[in-house]
């Protein structure tokens, strides 16, 4: 998927974007101050160019040996994320139960050993323990079920 | 004796019913995660992270650190049954461990480290005791510029020494420390890096990237790669437990040997149980008789590395709780607990919060006391932890971060932030960025920059104040020494070193 271009090359040069974006942005919208008197803006745009340097050392040092190449799975990370902001999306519209189903049967997909049955079976027990750990034993305020509109 | 009365203290304190109950949970589910390959120490207590958020400071320390050690306990019985780590620190303890398993000796195997974790871990807590004092009363003295450069030596070496490369080692430190910069700027009231998002004043949330970062993406990279495998349930049978007088003979000088090296290692940053453990191993390998035995069995290749590892993980507490700079990301975690409670950590820590200081030492006693009861007759039950498949596990795992995360601020934006460092955390772990360094730099970053700020207003603007004061440019010149000597070692070791796995 990566190609020919070893994983330390790419790293090193997204970590030398962020870091340069970061101390740009740092040093256009906040005070930089004096070395004496240092505005808000002075630490984090030192920083940045920290990340930025150590950034290109990684690239440069890539470029000087062999470095194994990138493993990158696509479905395992999409399906869980998907998962985690199906819940961020309909914890405070739907409540709790419809999240936790997203975040259950979206996650499941990333492996596809659970047949229905037993993902039903989970996403029960799950249903019936989140809210007794969180609900009944910690005492936090979630609402179980919501209708926004 | 001011010490033991201090001690009686917090004795009191740890045994308060509230506080044992803490104690007993923590350990317990450290065990539980221990034994479970595919959760780490660092997704367990980030999980767990909310849960401490309702009780007090005192006994939240308490649970975390229950959660830590349990987990070293734990993790050994899925190195011995499984042949599978149940963390890093257990590794080295597969090598004689299993073997000893197959030949059906595993609950002898089973019974030893519990008792090597017990001998290590008191042995960690006593210097704990003594030392955690004697070194806060002396950095009482430290101003500004000694704070700084005592943090910038602990994340220096943190992330040079421990892990593969010490470029991307300290990258990610920066890279954290700019995370832990977003939110209000303590000193100017400016907002920065929110993009006018409210939620994101109070900074990015210390949970949320842990669990992203580490949780999110171990269980990532889990799936499709941990399996329940086949365990030997004869070998696990009580009637086996029992060691022969030969076993402990031999295990005697490798427990204290184990014990030792783990509490040296155990109190440098950047050198916790992991490579503790290992360098145990080789070095009774080496001192050994009968080398030959070791890697078919040996129990001294059990007993060193497990009094190693567990020592470590107290004495890991010493700079954390003494000085405020923590070694290793689960330290940099109880740091954040610490601070979320709002308490200032630093060497001030012993004498304003001695209940908490006292009380969370006679814990580890309460706690370790609990573990090594507990574990023996519990191995039937972890043994059945063992069989429960990761595909039923994960989706759990996931579901428990989520609802943690939205239960600290009851907002979907700390949701979403487990999302951001899960994307991130996943991209580190495939370009091979370690996560250690970057939860360190993030929880120390806007203490290093307001020591910073402030060392230089005293300074008049000049940066030779780090280099000049005695104390500080003592520590530099340490800094710059590890820093070389990281380097150097990180070129000539670079294939070596990924035998030594992440020190979580």
């Amino acid at each position: 998927m990566m190609g020919r271009v070893n994983k330390d090359t790419v790293g090193g040069l997204v970590l030398l974007a962020v870091g340069a974006w970061f101390a740009i942005y740092a040093a256009m919208h906040y005070p930089l101050g004096s070395l004496r008197r240092m505005g808000p803006g002075m630490f984090p745009m030192g920083m940045g160019i920290a990340v930025a340097g150590l950034g290109l050392l990684v690239a440069l040092q890539s470029l000087l040996r062999e470095v194994e190449k990138a493993d990158i799975r696509f479905w395992s990370p999409l399906f869980v994320l998907s998962g985690i902001a199906g819940f961020a999306i309909l914890m405070p519209l739907f409540g709790l139960i419809p999240a936790l189903l997203a975040v259950t049967i979206i996650s499941s997909l990333a492996e596809l050993k659970l047949r229905p049955v037993s993902l039903a079976l989970l996403c029960l027990g799950l249903s019936l323990l989140a809210p007794f750990v969180f609900r009944i034993c910690l005492g936090l305020q979630m609402a179980m079920f919501n209708w926004p509109f | 004796m001011e010490l033991l009365n201090n001690l009686g203290m917090g004795l009191g304190v740890a045994l308060s019913a509230t506080n044992v109950f803490y104690c007993f949970l923590g350990a317990l589910l450290g065990t539980l995660v221990g034994v479970i390959p595919g959760i780490g120490v660092l997704t367990a207590i980030s999980m767990l992270f909310p849960l401490t958020f309702t009780l007090g400071p005192t006994t939240a320390l308490i649970m975390l650190g229950g959660i830590w050690y349990g987990t070293t306990y734990g993790g050994s019985t899925a190195s011995i049954l499984l042949n599978i780590p149940g963390t890093p620190a257990n590794a080295v303890t597969c090598l004689d461990g299993y073997p000893m398993a197959q030949q059906g000796r595993g609950g002898v195997a089973l019974f030893m480290t519990t008792v090597a974790s017990f001998f290590g871990a008191s042995v960690g807590v006593i210097l704990l005791m003594l030392f955690s004092p004697v070194i806060a009363g002396y950095a009482l003295k430290f101003g500004s510029a000694e704070y700084f450069s005592l943090m910038l030596m602990g994340l220096v070496a943190a992330s040079t020494i421990s892990e593969g490369s010490a470029v991307k080692g300290l990258a990610m430190v920066a890279l954290g420390i700019c995370f832990g910069l977003v939110g209000m700027d303590t000193q100017s009231a400016s907002a920065r890096f929110t993009f006018g998002s409210l939620g994101l004043l109070d900074g990015i949330s210390l949970i949320a990237l842990a669990m992203g970062v580490f949780g999110v993406a171990e269980v990532i990279m889990s799936i499709r790669r941990v399996n329940a495998t086949a365990i030997d349930r004869e070998s696990v049978s009580l009637r086996a437990i029992k060691p022969t007088r030969d076993d402990m003979r031999r295990s005697w000088f490798p427990m204290i040997r184990g014990a030792s090296m783990g509490s040296f290692f155990g109190t440098l940053p950047g050198t916790g149980p992991s490579i503790a453990a290992f360098l145990s191993y080789a070095v009774e390998k080496r001192i050994a008789k009968e080398p030959e035995r070791f890697g078919k069995g040996a129990i001294e290749g059990i007993m060193a590395p497990e009094a190693a590892n567990n020592a470590a993980d107290q004495t890991a507490f010493i700079p954390t709780l003494s000085l405020g700079v923590p070694g290793s990301a689960t330290m940099a975690l109880m740091l954040g607990a610490l601070m979320i409670h709002g308490i200032a950590p630093g060497p001030t820590l012993i004498t304003s919060q001695p209940e908490l200081f006292w009380g969370l030492i006679m814990s580890f006693w309460v706690g370790n006391v609990i573990l090594l009861i507990l574990n023996i007759p519990l191995i039937g039950i972890w043994v059945r932890m063992l069989l429960i498949p990761y595909h039923i596990l994960f989706p759990a795992v996931l579901l428990f971060i989520c609802i943690g995360a939205y239960s600290t601020t009851f907002n979907a934006l700390t949701v979403w932030q487990v999302f951001f460092f899960g994307a991130v955390g996943y991209a580190m772990r495939i370009f091979g960025f370690p996560g250690a360094p970057l939860l360190l730099g993030f929880v120390l970053g806007p203490l290093m920059e307001e020591h910073f700020r402030r060392a230089m207003v005293l300074s008049r603007g000049s940066f030779a104040t780090f280099f000049e004061r005695p104390v500080s440019g003592t520590i530099m010149a340490i800094t710059g020494a590890i820093l070389i000597w990281g380097v150097w070692t990180s070129y000539k070791l670079s294939k070596r070193r990924e035998v030594y796995a992440q020190d979580v």
